[in-house]
């Protein structure tokens, strides 16, 4: 391999992509990064075993290629392998999601049905992905003690977002996480997203502990470790509609459909 | 593509009523199913519990309001394929999901 600066230039021919014309696939005709991409499953159950160091390096080095806007790379990677730091964290989470469940489930407050009724439907209104109906019932089992922040993972990768990124920073590391997530499985690791990290923000001790100022913020985390059994595999998923505009014409494409040409 | 009437934009619904919520589903084949419980721990909305004893084990979807998001990781995990998601979730009015349509596997073209 000969460095150049800026620049890598692979001299091995055999390394480069044969033909750029993809040609129709059988089914389950698919290269490896496609099997991957399709074989990633979120893994909720992790071995004990603690991951190599090279091969966290190599999953962040997937993350330093991946595309920003503007380049500008907008975030900062804490990687923590202390399980009592984790342990820590994730008992704060369920601090967090109990206070918001005293405030906002009205099945079950102390509060009684109404303050926390009107409460939880106005708070809807101003954070409405946050309180979705999907992270407002796993914010009740959590703090019930019934689902796990972190699953038990050895590694935990925070991921920070710099708000002067530009235009949309928070997009920027969805790409960067995806990147390292996609790499971290075709090694045979296991990963989890979780958004639940962004309650450690709310409280001002690991925002000191970790170092995290301006313009700096919690925005995701990725668990990592050995999965607990086979949890990767192809799986159905709904099909979307994709309008499609070609000759002059628009036409409905359903993702893994068979309509329209293919 | 469905479309959002002004009173659905405006309504959100409220989480205890089912009449608002459709949540996934799971076809559970206990012929197949061992019991071992492996879906259940790793289910993200703790949707699945085994009951039964001993050889009788066997997986069941919580009967009341699953929280089951149709991730379909309980279809991945399952050595045996004993379960699969065949409804989607759907919370209605303002969260309404647009256009989405039934479960397809990947397919290559």
């Amino acid at each position: 391999m000969e460095h150049k600066k800026g620049r890598v230039r692979v001299m091995d021919e055999t390394a480069t992509v044969e033909s750029p014309e993809v040609s129709a696939g059988t089914a389950g005709d698919w290269n490896p990064v496609e099997r991957v991409i399709l074989e990633r499953r979120s893994v909720r159950k992790y071995k004990d075993r603690q991951v190599p160091e090279n091969m966290v390096r190599r999953v962040l080095e997937a993350g330093r290629f991946s595309p920003s806007a503007g380049n500008a790379q907008p975030w900062k990677i804490i990687i923590i392998r202390d399980k009592a730091i984790i342990d820590e964290m994730e008992r704060d989470i369920v601090r967090w999601c109990k206070i918001f469940k005293f405030f906002l489930d009205w099945r079950t407050s102390a509060l009684g049905r109404t303050i926390p009724w009107l409460l939880a439907q106005t708070s809807i209104r101003v954070k409405r992905n946050q309180l979705h109906p999907i992270p407002f019932g796993a914010i009740c089992l959590i703090a019930e003690g019934k689902l796990g922040a972190f699953h038990g993972a050895p590694t935990l990768m925070l991921l920070l977002e710099d708000r002067r990124g530009v235009s949309r920073p928070q997009v920027d590391i969805g790409c960067c996480g995806e990147n390292m997530v996609l790499a971290a499985h075709s090694m045979g690791l296991g990963t989890c997203w979780v958004g639940f990290v962004e309650l450690l923000k709310y409280g001002l001790k690991w925002r000191r502990r970790l170092g995290v100022e301006w313009p700096y913020r919690i925005c995701e985390g990725i668990c990592l470790g050995y999965p607990f059994g086979t949890p990767d595999g192809m799986i159905e998923r709904e099909a979307m509609d994709v309008d499609w505009y070609e000759d002059g014409a628009m036409r409905t494409v359903v993702q893994g459909g068979d309509d329209g040409k293919v | 593509m469905a479309k959002f009437s002004w009173i659905e934009r405006l309504s959100v619904p409220t989480y205890d009523n089912e009449v608002y919520a459709t949540t996934g589903r799971l076809r559970i084949d206990h012929d197949r199913c061992n019991g071992c419980g492996v879906c259940a721990q790793i289910c993200p909305g703790k949707a699945i519990t085994i009951k039964g004893e001993g050889k009788s084990k066997r997986a069941y979807l919580e009967d009341e309001f699953p929280q089951c998001m149709s991730c379909n990781d309980c279809a991945a995990i399952c050595e045996r394929d004993a379960l699969t998601a065949v409804v989607a979730y759907d919370f209605g009015l303002y969260y309404k999901k647009l256009n989405r349509g039934g479960f397809m596997p990947p397919r290559s073209y």
